[in-house]
């Protein structure tokens, strides 16, 4: 009798790699209406919002752009940090919860792969959901997508943040309601405090402090430029920031995935 | 065969013997007009229900509110409203009555929907309660956490804005009536969604616009001429605009109007949700 024989991979399971890749993007695009409808509505309220209660005499944000100009683009990034960060956060806690998260340990990937395939996902998300977004507000805005490869660029270091944030707040919780108390806490005060709505020029200077303190207000200030070709922080050090602090949390998170810690117990 | 099936099944000769020690079967409980203790217990399962997970429920609706207040009035309140009123006193009673309507609606429909699909709702079917004990009951439990909600955020924001609270019974009375209704709707959409997307459509379609729009972030007369009548027709208008009455005193349509149909609609939402009730609407197929 033939027997199996064990599958031969290089350095790197590629096919595993791949197959968790897609599984966490597949997820995403067959639960379409809550996970992509629900933020482009809101993306499309708020802009809405500031469309009407926009007077007549209302002085521009910078001179030639426009408030809904400027929140909208701070809004898509809102929209997608939400997705990355969900993505990570939700699948993680309903597959601890469930119990089906064995599946994943039991398969030959090691802590590295599961990263990466994961952040891929999540990432992978945060950019269709940008895309959509984007499209629906173009009649309300005015973007000339001045510096596409910034545009990109912090997208992709914005949406990296939010999916490792997401990876740890769904390693630590154990309910739905951990899981709340996260998002209340942490990403809804992070993601409308960052500078989306208003400038640092508008607040109280103890404000600024803690505006140019915030790394995720240098990722949607980077995006935000990449539409309208003028930013309120200095591109460099907010990339510079964003790398240092997105290498950490992989750190970190790559150690406690090795560990299995709350996966394991 | 579910074990009751399979009692029935055994053949007469094989059930037990009388056994003359037993008790005498109980008589059936005796009802008045109204079975309270029956619309207690519902009341009280549907205000349990949301005080278990409290900080999804109260928790997280009370900081979302105050983050939106932080924000707006740092994006749009450069500029008063006209008078001695501040953006900032202009905005906070609309975001209450946001805070009632969109908590009052999950309330109930949340609920409904999760019975549906666990299949736990026959659990509510089955006891004794009158078609309108049961819409009661739910009522009760999404008015209970409208209020509750309401009111934490009001007291969280006389920390940050100097709220007159002009008349305090057209705040209890908004407030009340935004709970009704709002509780009402919950439960007609989630008696009539089949899963949780249907939810997530009315939902994300037609409560978020209508709760967004209706006048709490700006006032009437910054809408287009045509919009403005629409916006009269609109019932959350009169929520917001009755409740913001109350706590600053000035209101941008007729107070009279807007108490009348808003007790109107909640007569005719009961009178319908009732019926649907009665006759076991996508409750009993």
């Amino acid at each position: 009798m033939q027997r199996l024989a064990v599958r031969r991979f290089g350095r790197v399971n590629w096919r595993g790699l791949a197959a968790l890749y897609q599984r966490g993007v597949q997820r995403y695009l067959t639960q379409w209406v809550e996970s992509l409808i629900g933020p482009l509505a809101s993306a499309l309220l708020f802009l809405v919002i500031f469309v009407l209660a926009r007077g007549e005499g209302d002085a521009d944000i910078w001179p030639g752009i426009d408030t809904p100009s400027f929140v909208g683009a701070g809004l898509v990034m809102v929209a997608a940090s939400y997705t990355a960060f969900e993505t990570l956060a939700m699948n993680l806690l309903y597959e601890k919860i469930e119990g089906v998260i064995k599946d994943l340990l039991a398969a030959p990937l090691s802590a590295l792969e599961i990263l990466v395939a994961w952040l891929a996902a999540a990432l992978t998300n945060g950019l269709i959901t940008a895309a959509a977004v984007m499209l629906v507000m173009q009649p309300f805005v005015d973007w000339s997508f001045a510096q596409p490869l910034k545009l990109l660029v912090f997208a992709v270091l914005g949406l990296l943040l939010f999916a490792l944030v997401g990876l740890l707040a769904g390693l630590w919780a154990r309910t739905w309601d951990h899981y709340a108390l996260a998002e209340t806490l942490f990403i809804l005060p992070l993601t409308f405090l960052s500078g989306v709505f208003y400038l640092g020029r508008d607040l109280p200077a103890f404000g600024q402090d803690l505006l140019a303190g915030n790394p995720i207000f240098y990722a949607y200030d980077g995006f935000r430029s990449g539409l309208l070709g003028r930013a309120d922080s200095d591109p460099l050090v907010g990339a510079a920031y964003l790398l240092g602090l997105l290498a950490l949390l992989a750190a970190l998170a790559w150690s406690l995935l090795a560990r299995g810690w709350r996966l394991k117990d | 065969m579910t074990p009751d099936d399979s009692a029935l099944a055994q053949p007469a000769d094989q059930s037990p013997q009388p056994d003359k020690t037993a008790v005498p079967p109980a008589a059936p409980r005796q009802l008045g007009r109204v079975n309270g203790r029956g619309l207690w217990t519902l009341y009280r399962k549907e205000v349990q229900r949301f005080l278990n997970v409290f900080t999804q429920t109260v928790m997280a609706p009370v900081v979302t509110t105050l983050l939106f207040l932080a924000i707006f009035t740092l994006a749009l309140g450069r500029e008063g409203m006209g008078g001695s009123v501040s953006y900032a006193q202009f905005l906070a009673p609309g975001l209450v009555v946001m805070a009632i309507v969109q908590n009052a609606f999950a309330n109930t429909a949340s609920s409904m929907v999760i019975s549906k699909i666990q299949g736990n709702i026959v659990d509510v079917l089955m006891p004794p309660l009158a078609a309108w004990e049961l819409v009661l009951g739910f009522l009760a439990g999404g008015v209970t956490r409208g209020l509750l909600v309401g009111s934490a955020v009001i007291l969280a924001m006389t920390f940050f804005v100097e709220l007159p609270f002009a008349d305090p019974l057209a705040i209890l009375f908004y407030a009340l009536n935004a709970s009704i209704a709002l509780s009402l709707l919950g439960l007609l959409a989630g008696i009539w969604s089949e899963k949780f997307d249907h939810l997530a459509a009315v939902t994300n379609f037609v409560i978020m616009p209508l709760s967004f729009l209706s006048g709490t972030f700006y006032s009437l007369d910054r809408l287009p001429e045509s919009w403005q009548n629409v916006a009269l027709f609109n019932p959350f208008f009169y929520m917001i605009d009755g409740l913001r009455y109350g706590v600053i005193g000035q209101a941008d349509a007729s107070l009279t109007v807007g108490a009348i149909y808003l007790v109107a609609l909640n007569v005719a939402l009961f009178a319908v949700i009732h019926r649907l009730v009665l006759r076991g609407w996508h409750l009993k197929a």
